[in-house]
């Protein structure tokens, strides 16, 4: 297996590549606002930019890959992998939230993943250039691309929900980071959700000026203090609820001057209305 | 349309601190955290794409543009805000049948997205971050 | 510490129905919708709402805070004592702090200040998918950036399916969406996670 026959090989996996980025830019042509297309040629010319791009390589790759092997096939890959790096280094240095738009749908702005990409797929087609056969002669050194396509795989973004998310995914399932995390004690968003359901706050509601001010607990309740007016005045509202018994109408308040002690309200009946 | 019951939630724009620092001002171009504004699910064909309210089995959710106005009723508090439309959401398709009560009133789906100047209007605390609301043409 | 402590016995002395309740004149002498329908002069649809304000803080003058609003505006915000701060949790005045973002509601006063009653510093509401999770911290994609969640014992908080609010994170899951409020960390892509909202 030598090098000549390695060169040899790189045009199938080049027009694979450029087939599989050149179909999904004519599937989702919208894709081309996402990129920094439109700060480049204008909005107006970005979505015929991209189309005409993809019509290029689809054009290249049905050259690589169709008899007979010209190296000006592999040129022309080359010097298209110079334009897709260069491209991607403008939109990471100019419109950074912009995305690749290289190939499939993502959001995901230009990382150094998509330019290292890029220069890989330049790296192999200039070794495109220097083949003398083609690829259907390479033989054995067609085994290279599969560890070449891993690589360009393992460089996709667009590509990670198939692989690197499952094996998150099963990692975590081996043992999860946050087992144990379970504890006896309610979080503070589980009692104030259990105050917003109570008949208490709807008795109060129309008071409360300020968003939970205090919280504490003793043996059987939690406390959650709010301030308030109170016919003209200030107030505080607090909340009593307790740790064992979740029903809304468990829930206790009462609307209380600081300063002299006094309580100055208190919902007796607290039936659900509405 | 008679008002249409469903939970509210809030978001940021207008390129402010944080993770909001690259939110832009919003499908409208108007859109400032600090405005009495919000986002509605499908304000043209694109947005829609996005928010996929029918995904939820929302079918009659109207065509509204920017600056269209719509008046909200919170369900928990009572209180009433007039909004405009500055943006395109919530992504309704995304927690479809989700559930949300305060009091004795309860909202499914999310369709409508607060600038937190008007969330906290409705008297609604930012940290609750999900309300059940009644929305109106205003 | 002492009055914190008196404080909270009173309050929850006063809650429980243990201390007598003031003349009953008082009572119904004024209904909460009576209440609330004096306090809500809103600003225009579309408009800046003049008793909210949002920004980075830039100052600070004992309890008065200078405000840059991304819209170019700027506030003089008040904290009182009778501010309510959140900051991952409920908190005090003074950990507002220069550097800071926030969101305020409170009453403007004649002379251009903001009189706090409500405070959130830092506060995000990130629609995400979950990308890894690792004891670190729990990465989200959020629009394409990167933002990593910190989980803070005692305080983070699950909402799994719209059921109560658990401290056990166990069911979280890589490639689920969720919500996520947290509090920013000035100057990162890093928030601590207060409620994640998601599906298990």
């Amino acid at each position: 297996m030598g090098s000549e026959h390695v060169a040899a090989a790189q045009p199938l996996l080049i027009g694979l590549l450029l087939l599989w980025s050149s179909y999904s830019k004519f599937r989702d042509p919208e894709q081309a606002d996402r990129t920094a297309l439109p700060r480049l040629v204008g909005e107006s010319r970005a979505k015929p930019a991209y189309q005409t791009l993809a019509a290029i390589e689809a054009l290249i790759a049905l050259a690589l890959l169709a008899p007979p092997s010209w190296a000006i096939e592999a040129v022309a890959a080359a010097a298209l992998a110079v334009g897709f790096t260069g491209f991607l280094v403008y939109s990471k240095v100019v419109v950074p939230e912009a995305s690749c738009g290289c190939a499939g749908k993502s959001a995901k702005p230009v990382g150094y993943r998509a330019i290292a990409r890029a220069l890989l797929l330049l790296a192999t087609a200039a070794v495109a250039t220097t083949a003398t056969a083609g690829w259907w002669s390479a033989g054995p050194a067609l085994g290279v691309l599969v560890v070449e396509a891993a690589v360009f795989v393992m460089l996709s973004a667009e590509l990670d929900r198939y692989w690197l998310l499952p094996i998150r995914r099963f990692r975590i399932r081996l043992s999860h980071p946050y087992a144990g995390t379970a504890s006896s004690t309610a979080p503070l968003a589980a009692t104030q959700r259990r105050v917003l359901l109570s008949p208490a706050y709807r008795a109060v509601d129309g008071m409360l000026r300020s968003d939970i001010h205090d919280y504490w607990d003793d043996e059987d309740w939690r406390y959650l203090s709010y301030f308030a007016r109170y016919d003209g005045r200030r107030a505080t509202a607090v909340f009593a609820v307790p740790h064992g018994d979740t029903t809304p109408e468990s829930v206790r308040v009462a609307v209380v001057d600081e300063t002299s002690g006094l309580t100055l309200y208190r919902p007796t009946v607290l039936a659900t209305t509405g | 349309m008679a008002g249409i019951t469903a939970e509210a939630s809030w978001f940021c724009c207008g390129n402010a601190w944080g993770p909001c620092g690259s939110a832009g001002h919003g499908a409208c171009g108007t859109c400032n955290s600090g405005n009495m504004q919000h986002a509605w699910p499908n304000t043209s064909d694109s947005c829609y794409a996005i928010t996929h309210p029918d995904t939820c089995g929302i079918s009659a959710m109207s065509r509204r543009t920017c600056g269209f106005r719509h008046a909200t009723t919170s369900l928990c508090t009572g209180k009433r805000v007039v909004t405009s439309i500055a943006d395109c959401g919530p992504q309704t398709d995304l927690f479809c049948g989700e559930r949300t009560c305060c009091g004795g009133n309860c909202a499914s789906n999310r369709v409508i997205d607060f600038t937190p100047a008007a969330f906290s209007a409705l008297g609604l605390s930012l940290n609750s971050g999900l309300s059940p609301v009644s929305i109106d043409v205003a | 510490m002492t009055t914190t402590m008196d404080r909270r016995s009173l309050l929850s002395r006063a809650a429980l129905g243990a201390t007598g309740l003031v003349a009953a004149t008082a009572l119904g002498s004024l209904a909460p919708e009576t209440a609330f329908a004096a306090g809500s002069q809103f600003a225009d649809a579309g408009q800046p709402d003049p008793n909210f304000a949002e920004g980075l803080i830039t100052g600070r003058n004992q309890d008065l805070l200078q405000v840059q609003g991304s819209d170019g505006r700027m506030h003089r915000i008040q904290l009182t004592g009778v501010t309510s701060v959140w900051k991952l949790r409920p908190t005090t005045i003074d950990q507002a702090k220069i550097g800071d973002g926030l969101y305020a509601r409170g009453v403007l006063l004649p002379d251009g200040v903001l009189a706090a009653e409500a405070v959130w510093v830092n506060i995000v509401n990130l629609t995400v998918a979950i990308t890894s999770i690792a004891r670190s911290g729990v990465q989200f994609d959020h629009h394409g950036q990167k933002v990593v969640g910190h989980v803070q014992s005692g305080t983070t908080a699950a909402v799994y399916n719209g059921t109560p609010a658990v401290s056990d994170l166990s069911m979280l899951k890589v490639g689920r969406h969720a919500q996520v409020i947290g509090a920013w960390r000035p100057g990162t892509n890093e928030i601590d996670i207060a409620t994640i909202y998601t599906s298990n």
